[in-house]
């Protein structure tokens, strides 16, 4: 077990909507991030995998949020850290985030080279124009992004450099961990595939030591992370390696993303897709018993009577579900 | 359909700004079936008369008599003859002349004018007293007279044959008339104009006017943006090309510029209503062809537009069944807007002098020029000019709400 | 900078195809009108009128100068020549002022008033609506419902209410003409006090009117910009607000700017209407002068330099986008 760079604690986030409610978007998750790993998240639309990437950093702004819960950057507790402090020394640094659909993550008006430098002079790291742009050409280099496009603006890049930009800039500063937001999906399928190669390559070369990589696309996780952490309505429902997750996923709701992927794979052939019906439920007031009940094939009237507690099993696996092993992987059996 | 009527009579600003026009527009659909008066009718002699309730003087005469004892009723005659100024200033002269200011308490009517008629002596040299405060106090003191008698006044006729005055009727100060039995009351809650215009019909008739006028040229205004819009977006090419190279030399040289020279040539007496709106319509139609072809050039590409031309529809099918519901909401917007615009440009036109001809109707801007070419404002006589320009910017803000309410129905995007 | 180049001959070229289409319209629209001043003005000529030989020697100094018993094209190029050499004749009520004297007063004092003024209102109209974009909150909810009365309000209207509560109500400012009607124009600090005194309503008179006007604009701007992607991204880069303030305000302002490119018609229009509320000596005292006195002459040359007035002004105002719009450059050059 290599060395925990983030290791979140029963994290608890909200926002708050224009009339005062509270939406409890990140309930009580906890996850842990390995030097030199990939952790991917997965989930569908709405069940708060974005607002989790929103909330590890620390800094929270209206309408969101801090409620409860730890969140240890490579030993030091950032959630109740001073803003100022947070903005100064972890964002960009310890930890960074590339939003979703990045290509517009850029200022129309301003030349690449230009927010670099404002992003290097916030963090105290150097004035003097020129070592600026020698690091930020340099980096460039590295990550395989031609040096024009330092000066040139947003409108003049394609969609699929614009996204590399926004990745070269985030680990400008060398960041231990490097939170990417659905980082492909709004991009074709050759771009898609430049933009994970980059991110391989930059935990390859250590410009960034850990990844937590956000999508929808399953297909995608089993290729790019080493762990799959699976969120559904807010909670984290299943935890394991890829490999675990995809081929032998224990919560229903995982059981149900995995068989709705298409996978051109040997043995798989005869295997129907399963669509899962139904709408996640509403976060202002959260069910109390099981929140996938619903919509769960196998749900028991015990589903829904208390809240159900996350499962750990030994080698990292975790799983929340009343049932136990055995009796899930006997349900699959019978379809 | 339902849907969108249902989702916009729920949106507040839409329904305030909806409900001030209608309430507008009945006022001036109803006001003139209740009191049909002519608006332009001279009933005033002389200028500016204040907002009241006018009663005519021979009548009360005639009208039947009661008698009401009433407290404060000498109070008040003598308060409404000798103002606090005066008081004031009978004050000042008094203790000029040396009475010691304990002495005096102004607002003891009967103690003042006691004070004042023993001592006051035009003669006197008062320190201070300037010509014309002098003359002020002559003027005072004639005024004052008999201020605290108590005898009858004696209407007297004068004899036809031997020309003197016969006493006819006397009317005590105690005689009351019922202003119900006055057979000539005119209530001009906004007094008059500078001619002697009844101001509150005239206003609600110029509203009248200049919502037509607005209805015309927005109407016209539309129809020709609409369908340049149209052409332009959907034909494109060198249609387009045309169409937009015109919008943008006519977006740039301002259309009142235009109004003003059409306006003044085409002369005071080709200057109807109708025709000015129409003038205003055809100069203002720049904004909303912009807006209707932003729009088509946005829908052509859209599937269903593809799919009717595979099916060989007709362009004018497909530009009406196809492209128009969907621009529906647009034009209903710009409409809305277009309307607004034309009865302001018609307000400046008329502050200009260019507005239509003043002796058939009046409208909101004519109003408000007559006001300012007679000195109105200056002279503080606010009904001449405030209504109007209340009722300018409360129309002008109905429109408004109403257009901001519809966009936010149409794009939720702005729904704050 | 070619880029730029690019962008200024196009707008250039743009302006120089306007002006020409404004002059011909100019001179065009009043003799196709039914009520054909011009016409109008030969006729009589022909009739010979029997008021004093003064009004018929105006008449005819209007059809010698632009030639009107001659065929349409060539009193097109009579009238131009004419233009170019700042000959407009002379003003039939103003005679025997020449129109281009009476003009020439009047368009220092309006482009002193409304230069300035709508610039000054447009500048902190969108500072304000920045602001309660940034700012939210109480200032917010005060400045929205202000924004919106006012915007509503047409122009004459907010000039008529300042002049009745500033001038005649409260007496601290002169209610009409462009100085003292005792005074003449000189160099002296008399002078000046007294202008700079009737300076003042007119100028916050257009001033409030075209803030009320940008304020909700820029406020949605700011709002939409604010919500950006980029705004989130160098937040969570660690950069400090007030820096992102500075990008959204660029990116908010650049159409804003194109905004009052397109508004500036409107906008001196209703500033005219002001001028005239406060018999103030500029151009729109000028026009109402020349409409009451059936002044073609007067109003045709009068339009003209309005036209021109605004023309320039759009004109300059794009060039000075291309200058603060750093895409511009960039685009065309690539």
């Amino acid at each position: 077990m290599g060395k925990i760079l983030l290791d979140v604690r029963e994290l608890s986030t909200k926002y708050v909507t224009r009339f005062q409610e509270n939406v409890y978007a990140v309930d009580h998750v906890s996850l842990q991030v390995e030097e030199g790993k990939a952790l991917g998240i997965a989930g569908e639309s709405g069940c708060g995998k974005s607002t989790l990437a929103l909330s590890l950093m620390g800094y929270y702004f209206p309408p969101l949020h801090y409620i409860s819960g730890d969140i240890i950057v490579d030993g030091r507790n950032i959630s109740r850290m001073d803003p100022d402090d947070v903005r100064r020394l972890i964002l960009g640094r310890e930890i960074a985030y590339i939003p979703q659909a990045a290509m517009n993550a850029l200022n129309p008006t301003q030349k690449v080279i230009s927010f670099i430098e404002d992003v290097i002079r916030v963090h105290d790291l150097g004035s003097s124009k020129r070592e600026i742009y020698e690091r930020a050409r340099i980096l460039f280099q590295t990550v395989g992004l031609p040096e024009a496009v330092l000066h040139k603006y947003p409108v003049e890049l394609s969609g699929g450099m614009k996204q590399r930009t926004v990745i070269a800039v985030a680990v400008l500063l060398s960041p231990k961990v490097l939170i990417a937001d659905e980082p492909s999906s709004a991009l074709d399928v050759t771009s898609q595939k430049m933009v994970i190669k980059m991110l391989m390559r930059l935990m390859e070369d250590g410009l960034v030591r850990s990844l937590i990589f956000i999508t929808h696309e399953l297909p995608l996780l089993y290729n790019v992370t080493d762990d799959i952490m699976v969120m559904y309505a807010g909670q984290m429902v299943e935890k394991g390696t890829a490999k675990e997750v995809v081929f032998d996923p224990l919560h229903p709701y995982a059981k149900g993303l995995m068989g709705s992927i298409i996978v051109p794979e040997e043995g798989v052939r005869g295997v129907k897709l399963t669509a899962i019906p139904g709408a996640p439920p509403n976060l202002k007031n959260p069910p109390s018993g099981c929140r996938f009940a619903d919509r769960c094939k196998y749900v028991q009237p015990a589903c829904r009577v208390t809240s159900v507690n996350l499962r750990e099993l030994p080698n990292g696996r975790a799983y929340r579900c009343i049932f136990s092993e055995e009796e899930l992987r006997e349900a699959y059996r019978n379809g | 359909m339902k849907h969108t009527l249902h989702q916009i009579f729920h949106s507040g600003k839409f329904v305030l700004g909806f409900c001030i026009f209608i309430v507008i527009l009945l006022i001036v659909m109803v006001y003139p079936l209740l009191f049909p008066y002519p608006p332009l009718a001279i009933i005033g002699q002389g200028t500016f008369f204040g907002p009241g309730i006018y009663v005519n003087v021979y009548d009360s005469i005639h009208a039947p008599k009661y008698i009401l004892n009433l407290d404060d009723a000498a109070a008040k005659r003598i308060a409404s003859k000798l103002s606090e100024d005066d008081r004031v200033a009978m004050q000042e002269w008094l203790v000029g002349y040396g009475i010691s200011p304990e002495e005096i308490d102004i607002n003891d009517t009967e103690q003042l004018l006691g004070l004042w008629n023993t001592h006051y002596d035009s003669k006197a040299q008062i320190p201070g007293l300037t010509n014309a405060k002098r003359n002020y106090y002559i003027r005072l003191n004639a005024a004052l007279e008999g201020l605290l008698a108590t005898e009858d006044a004696v209407i007297a006729v004068k004899n036809p044959e031997t020309g003197a005055l016969e006493a006819q009727r006397t009317i005590a100060q105690s005689d009351y008339v019922n202003v119900g039995q006055v057979a000539n009351v005119r209530f001009l809650p906004l007094g008059t104009d500078n001619f002697g215009r009844d101001v509150l019909t005239q206003l609600v008739a110029a509203t009248r006017v200049s919502l037509q006028i607005g209805f015309v040229a927005g109407t016209i205004a539309t129809l020709i943006g609409l369908t340049l819009g149209l052409l332009a977006g959907y034909i494109g090419g060198l249609v387009d090309d045309v169409i937009m190279f015109i919008t943008n030399l006519f977006t740039v040289i301002p259309s009142f510029v235009l109004l003003i020279l059409i306006s003044f040539s085409i002369g005071q007496e080709r200057r109807g209503a109708v025709t000015v709106a129409v003038v205003i319509g055809f100069t203002s139609w720049v904004w909303t062809t912009r807006a209707v072809r932003a729009q088509v050039v946005s829908l052509r590409n859209r599937d269903h537009v593809n799919l009717s031309k595979l099916s060989g529809h007709s362009i004018v099918h497909i530009i009406l069944n196809d492209i128009l519901p969907y621009i529906a909401s647009y034009v209903v917007m710009a409409f809305i807007l277009q309307i607004s615009s034309g009865i302001l440009s018609e307000a400046g036109l008329s502050i200009l002098g260019l507005g239509p001809r003043t002796t058939e109707v009046p409208t909101l801007g004519l109003m408000m020029n007559w006001a300012m070419i007679y000195q109105a404002h200056v002279l503080g006589k606010w009904w001449a000019y405030l209504p109007v320009l209340i009722t300018i910017a409360l129309i002008t803000f109905s429109m408004n709400l109403m257009n901001t309410g519809l966009d936010q129905v149409f794009n939720p995007a702005l729904r704050d | 900078m070619k880029g730029y180049w690019k962008y200024f001959l196009n707008k250039l070229g743009w302006f120089l195809i306007t002006f020409v289409f404004a002059f011909i319209l100019n001179f065009i629209l009043p003799r196709l009108m039914p009520g054909d001043p011009v016409a109008a003005i030969v006729s009589r000529l022909a009739q010979g009128m029997s008021d004093a030989t003064g009004v018929q020697a105006i008449y005819q100094q209007y059809a010698d100068l632009f030639g009107t018993n001659k065929p349409l094209l060539d009193q097109f190029f009579i009238y131009m020549r004419n233009v170019l050499r700042g000959d407009f004749g002379f003003s039939f009520s103003q005679y025997p002022r020449t129109v281009a004297d009476t003009l020439k007063s009047a368009l220092w004092w309006t482009i002193g008033l409304q230069f300035p003024a709508i610039i000054v209102g447009w500048v902190i109209g969108n500072l304000l609506g920045a602001l309660a974009a940034y700012l939210k909150g109480g200032f917010d909810k005060v400045l929205m419902p202000i924004s919106i009365f006012v915007s509503n309000f047409p122009a004459f209207g907010m000039a008529i209410i300042l002049l009745v509560i500033f001038g005649v109500t409260l007496e601290w400012f002169p209610t009409s003409g462009g100085y003292g009607f005792d005074l003449i124009p000189s160099f002296s600090w008399k002078f000046f006090s007294s202008v700079i005194q009737h300076y003042q309503l007119p100028f916050w008179s257009i001033v409030l009117i075209a803030i009320g006007g940008q304020a909700i604009g820029m406020r949605s701007m700011a709002i939409y910009e604010l919500n950006a992607d980029y705004v989130k991204f160098a937040r969570f880069m660690g950069i400090k607000d007030r820096k992102i303030v500075g990008y959204v305000f660029r990116n908010a302002m650049l159409p804003q700017i194109t905004g009052l490119a397109l508004s500036i018609g409107t906008m001196v229009g209703g500033a005219l209407v002001a001028e005239i509320v406060f018999s103030y000596p500029g151009l729109g005292y000028t026009l109402l002068n020349g409409v009451m006195g059936q002044d073609y002459p007067l109003i045709s040359a009068s339009t003209l330099i309005i036209t021109v007035m605004v023309l320039t002004a759009n004109f300059l105002i794009e060039i000075l986008y291309g200058v603060i719009d750093p895409r511009i450059k960039a685009a065309q050059a690539g």
